[in-house]
Order: C-alpha cells, then sequence, then structure tokens
C-alpha cells in the first residue's frame, strides 16, 4: 500500500511539475509582441486628446538591439492609445520593460497626474521606469540618433541614469518618487527637462537606430531618419537634461538653470559627488576653476525659532581641483589637494548664491521643491493646519554652507 | 506525543509567522491608518503575544492537548462539536492568505496572467503535509529558519537605503479609533496564537520553554514591525497601492537596472516559506476533522479538505477584493472569538493541577 502511494505521489508530482514550470504554456510569441521600452506623451491638436508615441525594440541575433516608433494620435488616455496599438497594428503592446516615459514640454501646463495616472494603474508598468520632460515634442526625443549608436531611449536613459544624479548634474526621476511627492501633502516635485541639440557627429553607417516605422498608425508607415539611413560622416543628437522643470500639484510651473540644478541636487538630492565651475578673481584676471566636490554632510531642516520658521540649509562639502584655466606651476599641478582658500570661498558664494536663486524661483511658483510642507506636517505638526498654504512666503532661509579641501 | 518540539514552535513563531503578513496585510492597514501602521500592528501583536503567554501557561499547568481538556470537563461529544467548529474555523481562516498566496505568485512570478490551475500544485503539497501531522510542522519550521533568514535579511538589505522613515511621521496622527479600527479590520492576519491551542499535549513542556516561545513570538513581531516600517519608509503616502509589498520593495535597488531582478531569487525562498506556512491552518483543519470523527486516519479528510479548497479558491477565483472585504470588515468578530477569546476561554478548562507540579509546589513550601 505504501508503495502504490509513492508512485501515486511520484506520479502527481510530476503532472503538477509539469504545470508550475510550463508557464501555463503561455509563451510569448515575439512575433506578435511589441516590446515597449519607452513612452513619449504629447498634447494632441484636439483640446483633451494625447499623441502617444511608443519606442518598440526589435530584439536582433548580432546584439546590436534596433527599435521603431509607433505613434497614435488623438487618443483621450494613454490607456486608449495602448489599446489601439495593439488594435491597428496587431502587435500586442508590453509594457513589463518600459523604462522611460517622456512627457511633451506642453503636456505640463495641466496635470501630468492626468497622464501618468496610467502608469500607476496598471500593474504591468514598473514605477521605477525614469520620467522627464522634453523640450517641444516628446516624439522627436525618439526619432533622435545617438553619436554612440544607441537606441534614442536608451541614449536617454544613459543621460537619466543614476550615476548622473550623484554628479549632481541632472535631477533624476522615477515614477515611485514622482508619484510619492505628488500624493504627499507636498504635492511639489521635479522632472529632468531634456533638450535634443544636435551637436555631436558620428561616422559609420547607422545601423542601431534604424526605425522600423513611423507615423500615424492610422495613415501612414513611412521610414524615418532620412539622414540616419545614410552612410558616412553625419550630424547626430546628443541630450541635454542639465535643467530642472519644477511641478506643484502637477503642473509645470518653473524651469531651474543648470547652476540651480547642481545647488539643489547639493541640497537635497542623493549627490555625493558634484562637477562644477568657479570663477575666481585673481591677480591675473579672472580664473576658472574646475572642481570636484565631495559632499560629506546634507540638511535642509525646518525649524521654529520665536515662533517663526527658519529654513536651514547645511551642506558640508570637501573640493578638489580638476583643472583651471591657467597654465600653474608643476607644484600646483601634483598637489591639486591644496585648493586655495579664495577658490573654496567662491564655492560657498556661487551655491549660497545658486541655492538660494533656486528656492526663490520655487517659492514664488509656489513649488515645495524642498519638501517643507512635508518636514511641517512631520516634524511640527501642531503648526501644519497654521502654516501650510504659507510657508514658502514666510519661512526665513539660512545658508550654512562650508567647503574644504578634499584630502 | 511529543510530534512537535519547542525549538520548532519557536521557529513557527520567529520566522513563519511574519512572512503571511508581507503581501496584502501593509497595504490593507494603510489603507485605514496610513503613517500609524506600526501602532495598529503593535496593538494586534501585543494582544497576540499575551494569548501565547496564556496558552503557554497551560502548557505549563496541564500536559493534555485541548481536545483532552475539553473532554474532561464537558465530555467527548461537546469536545467534537468544539473540534468540528475549530476545523471550519481553520477552514475559512486560511482562505484570504492562500488566495493572497495565488494572487502574489501569478501576478509577481508569471509573465502573463497564467491559469487558475496553475496555483493547483500548493494543494498537492498541502495534502502530502496534511497526511503527515505536526510532525510536517515542525520539520517544515527546522526548514525554514535559514531560509528566512538570508532571504529577509537580503530584501530587507536592498530596501533600506530607499526608506525614508520620517514618513511614519507624526504619531497618532489619525485618531486612536481609527488606529482601533485598523487593528480590528486586520485581524484575520493575526490568528497564529490559536495554532499554539491546538500543538498542546503535542510537545513535551521544557524547561523555559514560555520564555523561549515569548521571545520568538516577540522576535517574529518585531520582524513584522521593522518590515512594515521599512514599506511605510519606502513608499510613503503611496504605500496604498503596493499590493505584493514584499516583491515591490527591493526592485529600487539602482544595481538591478544593469543587472535585473536578482531579487527574485530571495522572493522564490521566501514564497517557500510562505507555502508552508500556509499549510498549517490547512493541517489544523484536518488535525481537528480527525478528532472529531474519532481519530480517523488523516488520508481522506486531507483529500476532502484540499480539494474542497481548490475548488473555493478556483471558485472565488475573481472575487479577492469581495472575499477580502467580507473577512477583514465583517467577520472579524469571528476571528477575535476563536484566536482570542478560546484561547482565554482554555484556561479555565484544567480541572486540578497535575501531582507533578503539586508536589514541586508542596516542595517548595516546605
Amino acid at each position: 500500500m505504501n508503495k502504490l502511494w509513492m508512485r501515486i505521489f511520484i506520479c502527481g508530482a510530476c503532472a503538477l511539475l509539469l504545470l508550475f514550470f510550463s508557464n501555463d504554456f503561455g509563451l510569448i510569441d515575439i512575433q506578435e509582441t511589441a516590446i515597449v521600452i519607452a513612452i513619449a506623451i504629447d498634447k494632441g491638436e484636439e483640446e483633451g486628446k494625447f499623441d502617444v508615441s511608443a519606442q518598440i525594440a526589435v530584439p536582433a541575433g548580432t546584439g546590436t538591439g534596433t527599435a521603431g516608433n509607433v505613434t497614435v494620435t488623438g487618443a483621450s488616455t494613454v490607456g486608449e492609445a495602448i489599446t489601439e496599438l495593439n488594435h491597428k497594428t496587431g502587435w500586442y503592446p508590453t509594457l513589463v520593460h518600459c523604462k522611460l516615459v517622456l512627457l511633451g514640454e506642453e503636456t505640463t501646463r495641466e496635470n501630468v497626474f492626468e497622464i501618468l495616472d496610467y502608469f500607476l494603474r496598471s500593474e504591468l508598468v514598473e514605477d521605477t521606469c525614469l520620467v522627464g520632460v522634453c523640450e517641444g515634442l516628446a516624439k522627436d526625443a525618439f526619432k533622435a540618433t545617438s553619436p554612440v549608436k544607441d537606441i534614442s531611449s536608451s541614449a536617454i536613459s544613459k543621460v537619466l541614469s543614476s550615476e548622473a544624479q550623484k554628479t549632481g548634474l541632472i535631477s533624476v526621476t522615477n515614477l515611485k518618487d514622482f508619484a510619492k511627492n505628488y500624493y504627499s501633502v507636498s504635492g511639489g516635485g521635479f522632472l529632468p527637462f531634456i533638450a535634443v541639440k544636435q551637436e555631436a557627429e558620428s561616422q559609420g553607417d547607422d545601423q542601431a537606430q534604424k526605425p522600423v516605422f513611423n507615423g500615424k498608425i492610422n495613415s501612414e508607415i513611412s521610414p524615418v531618419s532620412s539622414e540616419g539611413a545614410k552612410s558616412g560622416e553625419k550630424k547626430s543628437d546628443v541630450f541635454d537634461a542639465s535643467r530642472t522643470m519644477l511641478f506643484q500639484n502637477g503642473k509645470g510651473v518653473a524651469l531651474l538653470t543648470p547652476d540651480e540644478t547642481l545647488a539643489f541636487n547639493m541640497a537635497d538630492t542623493p549627490t555625493d559627488y558634484a562637477f562644477g565651475n568657479i570663477e575666481v578673481d585673481e591677480k591675473d584676471g579672472k580664473v576658472v576653476y574646475d572642481l570636484k566636490m565631495k559632499i560629506t554632510k546634507k540638511s535642509a531642516q525646518l525649524s521654529f525659532e520665536n515662533g517663526k520658521p527658519v529654513f536651514t540649509f547645511r551642506i558640508r562639502a570637501q573640493a578638489k581641483i580638476i583643472d583651471a584655466n591657467k597654465s600653474d606651476s608643476i607644484l600646483m599641478i601634483t598637489q591639486s589637494a591644496l585648493v586655495p582658500e579664495q577658490v573654496l570661498n567662491a564655492a560657498e558664494e556661487k551655491f549660497k548664491k545658486e541655492l538660494s536663486s533656486a528656492f526663490e524661483k520655487s517659492a514664488a511658483a509656489g513649488c515645495d521643491l524642498f519638501g517643507m510642507k512635508m518636514q511641517l506636517y512631520r516634524f511640527h505638526h501642531k503648526k501644519y493646519n497654521a502654516y501650510k498654504n504659507t510657508i514658502l512666503n514666510r519661512v526665513e532661509t539660512r545658508y550654512d554652507i562650508r567647503f574644504s579641501a578634499l584630502k | 506525543m511529543d510530534k512537535i518540539k519547542i525549538r520548532q514552535i519557536c521557529f513557527l513563531f520567529a520566522v513563519m509567522m511574519p512572512v503571511t503578513k508581507m503581501l496584502v496585510y501593509p497595504t490593507t492597514l494603510t489603507y485605514y491608518v496610513k503613517n500609524d501602521l506600526l501602532i495598529s500592528a503593535f496593538c494586534n501583536l501585543l494582544i497576540e503575544g499575551v494569548i501565547v503567554g496564556l496558552i503557554m501557561l497551560l502548557a505549563k499547568k496541564t500536559d493534555k492537548s485541548f481536545f483532552s481538556l475539553i473532554e474532561d470537563r464537558f465530555g467527548n461529544l461537546t469536545a467534537r462539536i468544539v473540534y468540528a467548529v475549530c476545523a471550519l474555523f481553520f477552514f475559512a481562516s486560511a482562505l484570504l492568505p492562500l488566495a493572497e498566496q495565488k494572487l502574489f505568485v501569478m501576478q509577481v512570478f508569471y509573465e502573463n496572467v497564467p491559469s487558475i490551475i496553475s496555483f493547483a500544485p500548493f494543494f498537492f503539497v498541502c495534502f502530502f503535509a496534511c497526511t503527515k501531522g505536526f510532525k510536517s510542522i515542525g520539520r517544515a519550521a527546522d526548514l525554514c529558519l535559514p531560509v528566512f533568514a538570508v532571504s529577509f535579511t537580503v530584501i530587507l538589505l536592498l530596501s533600506l537605503p530607499h526608506a525614508d522613515f520620517s514618513a511614519l511621521l507624526p504619531i497618532t496622527a489619525v485618531s486612536p479609533l481609527t488606529i482601533g479600527k485598523g487593528s480590528l479590520f486586520s485581524v484575520n492576519w493575526f490568528t497564529d496564537c490559536f495554532f499554539l491551542l491546538f500543538f498542546l499535549g503535542n510537545f513535551k513542556y521544557e524547561k523555559n520553554a514560555s520564555k523561549k516561545v515569548i521571545l520568538s513570538f516577540a522576535a517574529g513581531a518585531f520582524f513584522i514591525l521593522i518590515f512594515l516600517a521599512v514599506f511605510y519608509g519606502v513608499f510613503a503616502d503611496i504605500a496604498i497601492r503596493q499590493q505584493n509589498a514584499i516583491a515591490q520593495l527591493p526592485k529600487y535597488t539602482t544595481a538591478f537596472t544593469s543587472l535585473g531582478r536578482l531579487d527574485y531569487l530571495f522572493l522564490f525562498a521566501l514564497t517557500l516559506v510562505m507555502i508552508f506556512y500556509l499549510c498549517v491552518p490547512i493541517q489544523l483543519c484536518v488535525h481537528c476533522i480527525c478528532k472529531t470523527f474519532k481519530n480517523c486516519r488523516p488520508t481522506l479528510p486531507s483529500l476532502a479538505v484540499n480539494a474542497a479548497m481548490l475548488g473555493l479558491v478556483i471558485l472565488l477565483n475573481r472575487s479577492f477584493n469581495e472575499l477580502q472585504t467580507f473577512l477583514t470588515s465583517q467577520a472579524w468578530f469571528v476571528f477575535l472569538i476563536f484566536a482570542y477569546l478560546l484561547p482565554v476561554l482554555a484556561l479555565l478548562l484544567p480541572k486540578k493541577i497535575l501531582p507533578k507540579y503539586k508536589n514541586k509546589k508542596e516542595k517548595l513550601y516546605e
């Protein structure tokens, strides 16, 4: 009897393991599946409508991936556009690999969460995907040709990588963090502002960025990039994301300059090492120093002094000269850790000025960029109701920024 | 006798108990109490800890099983009726965790939504466990200790850098009434102490057993609280949309951008622990049925219970929300009565102190 049971168990286990490891025989037919790697959303011609462009990866055996762009125009929602994509092309779009969501500049005039809520509703889209705003139309960014033969969305993702964030030049945000700020008591937020610039030059034929087709899916399917198909030397595009767009309650309200972005990153984002230029008046005239700055301590804290709100920025950084636009003695070049006092002072002054400019710009636009309302709610809850609407204008800001030489 | 060891009960509470609170429970709790989820969870755990302590006190007083205690006091028929009702309770209480687990496996581990039958292998494992009784619970607990220790630590370490614990402030932002409501409506996740009542008489009460079990329970409670704190620290105001919490936490690790979701290895391992723990109420259900039918062999009851459970899971395949709403916001008092009130009443069951303890006490006073 025991042997019989054992056999029954083994047979049953084999049959059921087949079920368990078969993925329900639900293999994805790659020929019918559109692996969407990025989505660009622009305001449509008609009021309340959107143009949604999907960049679809085309798997290639050689390892050099290619991608095609498909645009659905005049969709009421992103969900509708995705459904239409399937309906009209026969491709089933899978968004699991969607790592980038780009918004056209025009869309930021309205609450962008009217668009982004699709990605929060769907379990199939990871909220780790990067989000950015494009200068002009977002779909144009997909047509850009990278000088290193990357797929355009992949090139943008690299520009917005966490490494870029660590250098302080770009304020990177993913969907989760952007949504977290939007749904918090603060309601503020920021997104990198991406501009496509035709600057770089590349050589060789452009196999990497050879789109399959592009255009309105219900009207035309035409090859893109007249330049891209040509072989030989040609102009390529680079992506500049050094500016930052500020949001309040989902609407774009202000734009930080590259220097303000750097100062903001040094004060309030996970930037460890920052790079920046400092101009110093010396005997021989103005000298520009290129500094590498290691942020050792940072805080932006709200406190109350004599009943008045005070917001204090504390930054401790260690700087090292990377380069300067003057010829220096061999001793000075060798001892790069010796940063002249006036350079350190100039760095302190510059970042104080830029940080104060970023703060004032955000406050004037009503954007709680530094999470002041959140701090008020969490740490001074009793005063929250009294100050929640006026804190940005009533707060006194203090800047305690100190630089020392990086040993 | 001695089907399960004190050590294994300790492991059950320390490492298996926390896993079932890592899927839908954090989201549900956030829905009710927002950032005060730790206070609400602490209330539940404190009450459950007290019940565990009381049951261990009962175990110290008597070496009889719960069935024998009722039988001695009220007769065999009453004991069988109580066990039959308890079997129903275990069956009902296993339903929501099973549905959670099914959703978790299907949403997280599959690229496209698989059919319900893909979850059927669980019932095969469960059937096997049910036929083996308490011994298999103990062995599973032994096995789960290292698996949980490694997987939970890794997942926590991956998630910690993204957690901002200030999100838990201000404390008591919601009213105590709301916190109480949150605790009541999540009481269905805190019925673990009730298992201990049925282990009575099936383990040998050794020296410091109560301390060990209570400390293990405290360790399990600590893991739950730390998990909830990290969960809310990572997601704050959008925590409410993070179903399958354990799978959502570690995915923000920067390295995964290029390496892929390596954390899935540890999620798979934790799923194994969950599977073993999900078997426990069904095993106890079968145990109660066997006792009701005069110690019958467990094969047929196991088959019947698992088949019925599979049938219900299929039937309720698209009704998870309705099932959850019913069990949390309407049937919470049933969980209170069985998991908390019944163990307290069980304290009144022993007729007299065992002679061996009596002798010890007399010696002590001499």
